[in-house]
């Protein structure tokens, strides 16, 4: 019984063991693949450009999230947005709109609303081919937003 | 006598199942991101599978209210474990749930049975938005239906209450470009294997047990994990071990969730090292 039990624990150490190795050597070979930027991952200024108008389409379709944007100059926010995004993909852009909590200050948005523009941005970002590790970056760097976005509301 | 209050129980949990695809037909999903409801939990609230998590169940939000029913089975050398539940979320902020679980007892012949009741409150936080991810506390009130096999192991009582204090957080591009999801819980608890075999014994009583999990999303819709539960040892005549568990979850869509798991639960009731499968479907509302 009690050799049993150790036997099953050397295992279980092992195991834990060879798995920790494993982890340590994928980390490191994913290291090395993003020492490029994310902007350069995700294809560059023509994919962000193309992920911002796709994105655009989405929203347009959405009556609720689009009757945010009545009084937008809709090219004029294209082109903030893309540059946003190259920006904090440490692109070649330096983003001098507005801070993120006075861009949304009292316009009464939900965490409804919230989550589903991330889903159109992902979406957007599937349709224009950018890869799931890039993806996944980009919607780490800018979900600390978040709490600008909603702190005027 | 047992019998008839059993099916009664089933009837109750069925109605509440075909209530929530009824409804269904007149909601949609709620607005919170693929796989952030996680999945059902053994004792009904959302979580891994051993251990509920901080995350509320479905992907109700902020102005939503989300159902759940779940199904799952788990086999082991020795044991068989049925568990149907429900769960109700109220606007992202509070969960409450009803599980009820059937042990049988393969080789030692009968079958014990409990019903769970939860309520989880979130705290603060949000599993993706939030620097320190959600936080969430809650009970979970277990009563045996028939207590009269844990009373002669030496267990104190037939019904317990856990509390738990549970943090999630998802992390971002964190290994191999893929998104990791981390879970800790701690819970104070007097319940021997669960509850099924009563609460409290000649070695103890209530105490504080760690709880956690690390999962990678392989895919957005689908991912896989370990999970470990610290566990009690009251009754002198039933040595009882931590519980752990490899898994994937696989999301459908928002609705519907398929999880598979390998269990190793140690040793239960005096037959040692039971490991084994698990089974849980989900449905979300």
């Amino acid at each position: 019984m009690r050799l049993h039990h150790s036997l099953q624990s050397i295992s279980r150490g092992t195991l834990v063991a060879g798995a920790l190795v494993g982890v340590l050597a994928l980390a490191g070979c994913a290291q090395h693949a993003q020492q490029a930027t994310l902007y350069e991952r995700m294809g560059g200024q023509p994919t962000i450009d193309a992920v911002v108008e796709n994105l655009l389409y989405r929203i347009a379709d959405d009556e609720e999230i689009v009757s945010y944007f009545a009084n937008s100059n809709i090219d004029l926010f294209a082109a903030s947005l893309a540059t946003q995004l190259c920006d904090v993909a440490d692109g070649p852009c330096q983003y001098d709109g507005p801070p993120m909590d006075r861009a949304h200050q009292t316009m009464g948005i939900t965490d409804a609303h919230f989550n589903r523009v991330v889903e159109y941005l992902d979406a957007a970002m599937i349709e224009e081919n950018v890869p799931l590790a890039a993806r996944n970056d980009m919607l780490g760097r800018l979900a600390p937003m978040y709490d600008d976005v909603m702190r005027l509301q | 006598m047992r019998n008839t209050g059993s099916s009664k129980r089933r009837a109750i949990v069925a109605a509440t199942a075909l209530g929530a695809l009824l409804a269904a037909t007149a909601s949609m999903a709620g607005s919170r991101i693929l796989g952030t409801g996680a999945v059902s939990a053994i004792e009904g609230a959302a979580g891994g599978g051993l251990s509920p998590w901080a995350v509320l169940s479905s992907t109700a939000s902020d102005d939503e209210i989300g159902v759940t029913a779940a199904a799952t089975r788990a086999w082991v050398d020795d044991y068989q474990l049925t568990v149907t539940g429900a769960n109700v979320n109220l606007h992202d902020r509070m969960e409450f749930s009803i599980a009820r679980q059937t042990f049988e007892l393969s080789t030692l012949g009968g079958e014990l049975e409990q019903d769970i009741y939860g309520a989880k409150v979130r705290l603060f936080g949000d599993v993706l938005y939030h620097p320190l991810g959600v936080w969430s506390a809650g009970v979970m009130h277990k009563r045996l239906v028939d207590g009269t096999v844990p009373t002669a192991l030496g267990a104190d009582d037939v019904n317990g209450t856990d509390a738990y204090l549970s943090a999630s957080k998802l992390l971002f591009n964190a290994f191999l470009g893929r998104n990791v999801l981390l879970n800790g819980t701690l819970r104070n608890t007097s319940a021997n294997q669960g509850g099924l075999l009563g609460f409290g014994g000649d070695q103890g009583g209530h105490a504080w047990m760690a709880e956690g999990s690390v999962g990678v999303f392989v895919t957005p819709s689908w991912v896989v994990g370990t999970e470990y539960r610290q566990k009690p040892d009251n009754l002198s005549v039933a040595d009882e071990e931590d519980w752990q568990s490899v898994y994937s979850a696989y999301f459908f869509n928002k609705h519907v969730s398929l999880t598979g798991a390998w269990l190793d639960l140690g040793d239960i009731a005096g037959l040692p090292s039971q490991r084994g499968g698990y089974l849980s479907l989900q449905a979300a509302f």
